[in-house]
């Protein structure tokens, strides 16, 4: 206790030097804490926008579908899965799709395309369709007054076809019982560009499409989109339990690849900052060995007046750690709003960037537990570590010797 | 990567041939199932060329049904067809009640259907008269096999007292997936009883077996085609003719028309 | 040049502080180095895996083809545009492709897929065809022989050596064509969307599947000797194949997407960047003012003596010029060091738990000139700059309150 109270009036006593340590190790944390905000913050933003563009967290198939897709390999109780999902609390959205192989036919030309039916309604929160239509307007599930269903079509099938909004579009595929599949729909929206991903697909309401390959009821697909992206793979385990007839996979297992690719991604930022901890690491050595070995002529006449060499290494890391759990309060409120306007607003990009449909137009970073806790821990860490050799070499020398040096 | 880009795209092209035209396998089953052989054996080419000219004439109209069985589903068509040796070709799709009306029409390499249900003539893509028909067990090799020139397959003639067994082998040029097909032939009635096809280690892969002799037009003709692959569980397809004539006399040039093709049934 | 010469043994007054302080500064250079070496060698291998696996860092076609990859839509003067190729000096290598959709056949089970023809010796030096095959033997010029993908072997139901039957529509005439090969490899790229869909032949077979001639040809792919020159479009190479009928395009242009991931890339190293420079500049004001306080009673003494304050803002920035130089020259050293480390063994990516020819394993870091150049240069002068608030604080000593200072 009264070494407590010693450790704190030095380091009132000492203003310049504790102010300039502090002043140190906060700056310190800042930056950290800043790279830690961005390195987090553009791997989660990636994930973010691939997942939301269609993939979702977690996908529900019939096992085998995702290796090979046969359109007979269908859930064939989408309701209840519904209901679970509704009812579940880390579950954000859902939404259920189906998918065919077909050729889209206008008068004159034909072309292959890939058909995607969705429920619209659940499709605008859990993926970013809605966006994506960059003409014509994001369908109804209800068809017209002549009786023909709506399709947004990619701009690839627009442009192969020569059709526009407003047109016929004929469809043929193979229905799940053998049939012929053929209907005629109207264009009512165009998605993307042509150079989208979803450039050769059809996006019909899920009912019209279940019609139109007679599977009534039936879906190939469930994806989900979490609350909280981390849990992905927990999630789906979970998941897996409550239907084991099925297939339930995070993500990362779904769409393996781009998995892969963000994966070496973050190997290269996890280097980065690890670099950036050791300047840091570096930067508090140099702050606080200096300013306790400017010290040893203090501590030689401590030494000098009574006072024994563990006392003093001891008091020397209470006020070392003292200083650098202030300079992290002070830290912490000079971070908070920096990083909280990083994470809503972030850097501006000199140009936005068009991905497919969606726009970027800022680098932002993320605010999390993590993002603050672990600079904090690893500087107050880094802080005691330091100083308790440089304090106990202090402690040691002999006051005389002390009392000589500079 | 632009693999994916392409990719989705030429497999869209050809895998819409497990879609394609469900009746383009009957025409080609009609004049496809026996593939030319070489001249080997005098007595075994007169054989297969009997049990070629079996299902054709110069013209011919026939009333067929055909039977799907796959694990997800049991599909069973009736249809009416029409043709003028191997170039021309009508089908009519009379059950069930979902695709009644859907007809093809086929003009040597050509073909279009018409869906009545959208009321339109389509033509069909080369890529779509490719691959698995329709789910059934008759690949690609049944529909555009060009074996039909000769040279092609050595062959040798095994006989019992009731049957000929005829042991086709491709050349080593052949384009074929089989490594060899043997067809077994009933001496009394002389006409097939089965045609097995095999890989090149001798395994049976698929086999057809002809059975149910009918007497069409003076003719013995075995009705039912039991098509049976052996690597899939639970796949069967099943041709029965209902009816068959040879050169009817109600069949002429203008039923191979597009305004046929058009015309409501 | 007497304040020099002073500031120069002020340094060695205070060996310590001054080895800190040299320590921070030349290790947030070092740090610098090998950030920016792994970044650069990140983007490589980024790039890399898009283009060497398969694509290629270039690719030339006729004007129409990439929309569609429409087989009728091929390049009719091959070996006038090989020759071009072949001459200049900026492309390391290149060869030539037919490409089109097929259906595969096996005795056992059919599907649909891609068909690539290609010329088996100059595809090796270009893509990773050959390293992928992992039973049979690569492609060397036969007829028959086929490359297919684990996944769709195992679909097909075939192995080495067993019958593939491939059905095609000619160029040109869009008639059916069937040829027949047998399986002499199989190839595992460790990606879905490679061993699932494609096949590989030899080009004089998919041409005369395709009845295509030995002039036309759907791609040619090139890599050059600086990856950097694919992305000009001003080079020569460029400039002589583009015109209207043919396209030559760069990796870039050819994968858009990576385009934005590079540039989201710079972004975050420059700021990684600029942090580190922060960081090591919170060092130097830190041990500027440690070293003044440390004084403040000479300074006192000197000011009060009559020298002028501009004399000891001098001194102090010099003492801190010394430190940056000193730094660098020990920074660059440290770097190089570690440079050098990491370009050859790299930072391994750690427990991948799918890898593959697709999938290169480890982070190389790369040297580049402005590293030892430009980067140095920035940290002395950061050095500098960040000694300009205390110097001036230095400057601004009132003596009466320095000389009161005692212990």
């Amino acid at each position: 206790m009264l070494l407590f109270k010693l450790a704190f009036r030095n380091i009132f006593r000492q203003r310049r030097r504790s102010l300039l340590t502090a002043l140190s190790m906060a700056g310190g944390y800042i930056l950290c804490t800043f790279s830690f905000s961005l390195s987090e913050g553009s791997y989660n933003n990636a994930i973010s926008f691939f997942t939301l563009d269609h993939t979702g967290h977690v996908q529900i198939h019939i096992e085998g579908y995702v290796q090979r897709p046969k359109i007979h390999k269908t859930i064939d109780d989408p309701q209840r899965i519904s209901e679970l999902l509704d009812s579940r609390n880390s579950v954000a959205a859902h939404t259920l799709r189906v998918f065919a192989p077909a050729i889209a036919y206008s008068d004159t030309d034909n072309t292959p395309a890939q058909i995607i039916g969705v429920d619209l309604q659940r499709e605008r929160s859990t993926s970013t369709l809605e966006q994506k239509v960059s003409s014509g307007s994001y369908i109804s599930s209800e068809p017209d007054s002549d009786g023909y269903y709506s399709a947004m079509i990619g701009a690839g099938i627009s442009y192969s076809l020569n059709i526009g909004i407003g047109d016929e579009l004929i469809l043929i595929s193979q229905g799940a019982d053998g049939s012929v599949a053929n209907d005629i729909y109207i264009v009512n929206g165009i998605v993307g560009d042509r150079n989208s991903l979803d450039r050769g697909t059809v996006f019909l309401p899920l009912q019209a499409a279940q019609e139109f390959l007679s599977m009534y009821g039936r879906v190939h697909e469930v994806s989900i989109l979490l609350n909280n992206e981390g849990d992905s793979r927990s999630e789906a385990a979970s998941l897996q339990g409550v239907l084991p007839e099925l297939t339930v996979e995070p993500w990362q297992v779904v769409e393996s690849t781009f998995y892969q690719s963000m994966q070496t991604d973050k190997q290269g930022n996890n280097f980065s900052m690890g670099v950036i901890i050791f300047i840091v690491f570096v930067g508090v050595l140099n702050t606080v060995l200096m300013s306790v070995l400017e010290r040893t002529r203090e501590f030689g006449v401590l030494k000098a007046i009574g006072s024994r060499p563990g006392k003093i290494a001891l008091m020397i890391s209470f006020e070392t750690g003292l200083l650098a759990s202030l300079s992290m309060m002070a830290g912490v409120l000079i971070a908070l709003p920096i990083i909280a306007w990083f994470t809503a607003i972030g850097i501006q990009l000199a140009e936005p960037m068009n991905v497919g449909g969606i726009v970027i137009s800022h680098i932002t970073g993320e605010m999390s537990l993590y993002v603050f806790g672990t600079p904090l821990l690893l500087i107050i860490l880094f802080a005691l570590l330091i100083s308790i050799p440089a304090g106990i070499r202090a402690a040691r020398i002999a006051p005389t010797e002390a009392m000589r040096s500079n | 990567m632009i693999s994916a880009k392409v990719l989705t795209q030429h497999r869209q092209l050809y895998c819409t041939a497990n879609m394609a035209n469900p009746l383009y396998i009957c025409l080609l089953l009609m004049s496809f199932l026996f593939p030319n052989p070489a001249l080997a054996d005098d007595r075994a080419i007169e054989l297969i060329d009997e049990m070629e000219a079996l299902y054709q004439g110069q013209s011919s109209s026939a009333v067929m049904t055909m039977i799907v069985e796959t694990p997800q589903y049991q599909r069973e068509m009736e249809m009416e067809a029409s043709s003028i040796g191997t170039e021309k070709s009508f089908i009519r799709i009379l059950s069930p009640r979902k695709d009644r009306g859907i007809s093809t029409l086929k003009l040597d390499m050509e073909m279009w259907n018409f869906l009545p249900k959208i009321n339109r003539v389509i033509k069909v893509p080369p890529s779509m008269m490719m691959g698995s028909w329709m789910g059934s067990d008759f690949t690609n090799d049944d529909l555009v096999n060009q074996t039909t020139l000769t040279d092609e397959y050595d062959l040798t003639l095994d006989e019992t007292d009731e049957m000929y067994t005829i042991v086709l082998v491709p050349k080593e040029e052949t384009v074929t997936v089989w490594g060899k097909i043997d067809y077994i032939v009933n001496k009394e009635y002389m006409v097939p009883v089965s045609q097995n096809f095999y890989d090149d280690n001798g395994e049976l892969v698929r086999k057809m077996e002809f059975s149910e002799l009918k007497d069409f037009s003076g003719r013995m003709i075995p009705t039912r085609l039991e098509m049976t692959p052996m690597n899939k569980e639970g796949h069967q397809t099943i041709l029965i003719y209902e009816e068959l004539e040879f050169d009817p006399p109600d069949v002429d040039e203008s039923i191979f028309t597009m305004r046929n093709l058009r015309s409501r049934f | 040049m007497q304040t020099f010469k002073l500031a120069f043994r002020n340094l060695f007054r205070n060996v310590r502080r001054t080895l800190l302080t040299v320590m921070l500064i030349s290790l947030s250079l070092a740090a610098l180095i090998a950030v920016d070496g792994i970044m650069r060698g990140m983007l490589t291998l980024m790039i890399e895996n898009v283009t060497s696996t398969i694509v290629g860092e270039a690719q030339v076609h006729r004007v129409g083809y990439r929309e569609n990859m429409d087989i009728d839509i091929f390049l009719e003067n091959s070996d006038e545009i090989a020759q071009k190729l072949q001459q200049d000096p900026a492309l390391e290598s290149f060869t030539a492709r037919v490409i089109s959709g097929a259906m595969i056949s096996s005795s056992y089970n059919v599907t649909a897929g891609l068909l690539y023809g290609v010329d088996a010796q100059r595809e090796r030096t270009v893509s990773k065809l050959a390293q992928a095959v992992v039973e049979g033997e690569y492609l060397s010029g036969g007829d028959s022989e086929l490359l297919i993908g684990d996944s769709m072997a195992d679909l097909l139901e075939v192995g080495l050596g067993d019958r593939i039957v491939l059905t095609l529509s000619e160029a040109g005439t869009g008639e059916l064509a069937q040829a027949l090969f047998r399986i002499s490899g199989i190839v595992d790229f460790g990606t879905r969307e490679l061993d699932d869909n494609f096949i590989f032949v030899n080009i004089s077979a998919a041409r005369q599947a395709l009845a295509m001639t030995d002039q036309q040809t759907h791609e040619f792919a090139l890599n050059f000797v600086n990856l950097e020159d694919a992305d000009n479009p001003q080079l020569g190479i460029f400039q002589q194949l583009n015109d209207e009928e043919t396209e030559a395009l760069g990796w870039l242009d050819l994968n858009g997407e990576i385009g934005l991931i590079i540039e989201l890339s710079s972004y975050t190293s420059l700021i990684v960047g600029g942090i580190l420079f922060f960081l090591a500049s919170l060092g130097v004001i830190n041990s500027m003012f440690m070293s003044i306080y440390e004084r403040i009673y000479e300074f006192g003494v000197i000011k009060a003596i009559g020298t002028r304050p501009a004399a000891i803002s001098h001194l102090i920035l010099y003492e801190a010029l010394l430190i940056g130089v000193f730094s660098c020259v020990l920074g660059i050293v440290m770097g190089y060091l570690l440079g050098l480390y990491t370009s050859n063994f790299g930072i391994g990516i750690g427990e991948m738990e799918f890898s593959g020819i697709a999938f290169s394993d480890n982070i190389l870091s790369e040297f580049h000139i402005i590293q030892f150049t430009q980067f140095p240069v920035y940290v002395v002068l950061l050095t500098v700059v960040a000694a300009i608030y205390p110097a001036r604080f230095a400057a601004k000593i009132i003596p009466s309150d320095a000389l009161q200072r005692s212990l």
